[in-house]
């Protein structure tokens, strides 16, 4: 069994453990053996996006320490990604051993999906649900890692799903990490667009692929339209994986 | 103009509660954005267009010095004269001067984002000379004392009918009248009066050739063409910048700037001024003055981190595709360069002590840069500006981050290389903010992260992180059964 290692973002394991849950669940259904390194921790996004760029440098390291020698690195966030791959190249250009082994990772460090559809070539997980789903494009995929047809490939294959279109999927639903308790008013403008967007779009569910944007359009959700739901890509796909 | 990029706050408060402007950007931005991709989809290959704007824009930056003298040498041989001035004061003194001592009494004057850098309207007006913009939008704004809302449309936010009021008491409109027609008519009489009138023109400049020595401007209403032909005297401020090494880079960089600015092929009237009239000639200056502006923009140049902020050609691609400009329009951005481009210009020009909002007021969502025909990573760039700001860098005149910011950072990154340590502050998080928990979510919490919670919840901190959950999960997967 092809072995595969886990990248937990720290918002998922601190917050929302059950998508890094559904991201083993739906690699061992795909027969894949998912591994965790117990002393991951953090990718040091948050510290970089903020300008403390020696801080953030030194947690680059300890991620290299802790993935540099895996075959294949998996993560369900495209931030986290996109730090690794986009992001670490200029933080460590100071440090040539380091800077080495972070060009080395950058291309065996994938975003879930891109994995999925990309790598093991997979469409169909064996899901089905119901219903009409929308899927809301996260920046750092879009932008940053031109990830958008794999994830929709992966919801036109849940059998019984229709994904119906929603305005301005591809416009940021304000999170931006540091920048929503920061700058909250135009976040909240930002974010209740994207909350009215997705009820426009008569969705039962949006789905999308960025634990950030999940817990910031959810966040607004739960306080203004307590029935409705975003669901991260791995839960929607878990949870409706036929038994 | 006044500088008030530190107003960025309260400016956004009352952008976002006002009306007009929310009821413009609900569309216009998309607008625009529609028309520059209708107009890049009629190129056979639009892709390769851009990249070739972008490459030639990656020479010019990079080759700046030699083509800036090359600009002077064939600028000065057909007879213009070149002044190089180090900031806006030199520069506004220079044309001030140029005034008084050529007894001008009426200036007009072409639309240009460096001028308004500059404060140089303000600065004639001091030194007793009559200014009049030309340009309706940027006329509008000079009429209401408002500062430019769009770096190609000024005054485009301003609803019809406080136009017909300011004409009506500052621009010779007769009767009211809310058809923008006779407005536009209205303002095309009172104008044309002042070109008359004008001993000295004053432009921007779109483009300068290097291999020739020529300067471009490319607008739609003609005015410029006015200002340029009809005094005098002609001052061509050119943002240093602004040049490409040859007339076949011009004319490419004049297309791309026209489809990403307005969607439009080419703007309608585009003029080339090599030198100022000669013998023989009809039309144009007697005296044409080109006033190189630096204020900034050789620091930028010296540092090859800043360095693509030079690339920028003002075309404001960027500002129709920003969620945040989107929602906040122009003024909270303070001065003449709003949006992302603003976000980066302004920094370096202004330095991050007094521009933190700027670079601070981004998602990183990396639409601009997606939009850029120029080649500019803004998100990049405002990291870097973020990482100079918290280190204090002096050239950048950062003023260092806040001892409470460097020890949150300092805290969390030991707990980031430490395990042990980070199992402690998961759940000293926990601890902390689920005290505030109430039916499985948080809606509140005091602190940094207050302004989180004014419209969002979070859900509760779950009893046990991933890390927690592992060993089991390791043992079901390890028994061969499904998680």
């Amino acid at each position: 069994m092809k072995k595969v290692s886990l990248f937990i973002p720290c918002i998922v394991d601190l917050l929302l453990p059950e998508i890094g849950e559904a991201t083993v669940l739906l690699l061992s259904r795909l027969g894949l053996r998912p591994v965790y390194h117990e002393d991951q921790t953090c990718c040091g996004q948050f510290s970089f996006n903020t300008g403390f760029r020696r801080e953030a440098a030194r947690m680059a390291v300890h991620f290299l320490e802790v993935f540099g020698e895996d075959e294949v690195v998996v993560c369900p966030s495209g931030s986290c990604v996109n730090m690794v791959r986009n992001r670490y190249p200029e933080l460590l250009e100071d440090e040539p051993r380091w800077l080495d082994r972070a060009r080395n990772l950058a291309p065996r460090v994938y975003e879930l999906t891109e994995f999925l559809v990309g790598v093991l070539k997979v469409e169909d997980v064996g899901a089905a649900f119901s219903g009409k789903v929308a899927y809301h494009e996260s920046c750092s995929l879009l932008n940053g890692l031109g990830v958008s047809e794999q994830p929709k490939k992966l919801l036109r294959a849940v059998r019984g799903a229709e994904l119906v279109p929603m305005r301005d999927a591809d416009v940021c639903c304000g999170f931006g990490g540091e920048f929503s308790s920061r700058y909250p008013e135009i976040s909240e403008a930002l974010v209740a667009a994207k909350a009215a967007r997705f009820l426009e779009s008569g969705a039962d569910v949006l789905v999308l692929c960025e634990p950030g944007c999940l817990t910031n359009i959810n966040g607004y959700l739960s306080r203004h339209h307590p029935d409705r739901k975003a669901l991260h890509m791995a839960e929607f796909l878990a949870r409706n994986l036929a038994s | 103009m006044e500088i008030k990029t530190d107003r960025f706050r309260e400016t956004v408060q009352k952008e976002l509660v006002n009306p007009e402007t929310q009821k413009f950007l609900s569309f216009f931005p998309l607008v625009l954005s529609a028309m520059r991709s209708a107009t890049l989809a009629g190129l056979p290959d639009s892709e390769a267009a851009l990249a070739s704007a972008a490459a030639i824009r990656a020479e010019a930056v990079e080759r700046l010095p030699e083509l800036l003298e090359e600009f002077e040498r064939n600028a000065t041989a057909a007879g213009a004269r070149v002044v190089w001035a180090r900031d806006s004061e030199e520069a506004n003194r220079y044309i001030c001067d140029l005034a008084r001592e050529k007894k001008v009494a009426c200036v007009t004057k072409g639309k240009s984002m460096v001028t308004e850098e500059m404060g140089l309207r303000e600065e004639l007006e001091k030194a007793g000379i009559e200014v009049w913009e030309t340009d309706l939008g940027e006329f509008i704004t000079q009429l209401l004392g408002l500062p430019p809302f769009h770096i190609i449309g000024p005054a485009i936010n301003v609803p019809v009918e406080t136009i017909r009021d300011v004409f009506l008491e500052k621009a010779g409109l007769e009767e009211p009248t809310n058809d923008p027609v006779q407005l536009g008519y209205a303002a095309r009489i009172f104008l044309r009066e002042k070109f008359y009138r004008a001993e000295m023109g004053v432009t921007g400049v779109n483009i300068a050739v290097a291999s020739t020595g020529t300067v471009i401007n490319v607008e739609n209403e003609g005015n410029i063409r006015h200002c340029k032909s009809g005094p005098r005297i002609q001052v061509s401020v050119l943002s240093l910048e602004k040049i490409v090494p040859t007339m076949r880079d011009a004319f490419h960089m004049l297309r791309v700037l026209c489809m990403c600015a307005t969607g439009q092929s080419l703007g309608t009237y585009a003029s080339f001024d090599t030198g100022p009239r000669r013998p023989g000639e009809l039309d144009g200056p007697e005296e044409l003055h080109i006033v190189l502006l630096d204020n900034g923009r050789s620091a930028a140049y010296r540092n090859p981190k800043t360095r693509d902020a030079l690339k920028c050609i003002r075309c404001a691609a960027c500002l129709s595709v920003c969620p945040v400009y989107g929602k906040i329009g122009g003024y909270p951005y303070g001065w003449a360069y709003s949006g992302p481009m603003g976000q980066v210009v302004n920094p370096l020009l202004l330095g991050l002590d007094r521009t933190e909002d700027l670079y601070g007021a981004c998602t990183l969502c990396q639409r601009c840069k997606a939009a850029c025909p120029a080649g500019i990573d803004h998100p990049r760039m405002l990291l870097y500006y973020r990482s100079r700001q918290a280190e204090g860098d002096s050239e950048l005149k950062g003023s260092g981050a806040p001892w409470s910011g460097k020890a949150l950072h300092r805290f969390y990154s030991a707990a980031v290389r430490n395990p042990a340590l980070w199992k402690a502050m998961a759940k000293g998080l926990r601890w902390a903010a689920n005290r505030y928990e109430k039916d499985g979510k948080i809606s509140r919490a005091p602190g940094p992260a207050e302004g989180w919670f004014r419209a969002r919840d979070l859900p509760r901190f779950p009893d046990r992180t991933f890390h927690d959950r592992w060993k089991e999960i390791e043992k079901t997967l390890e028994r061969g059964e499904k998680p």
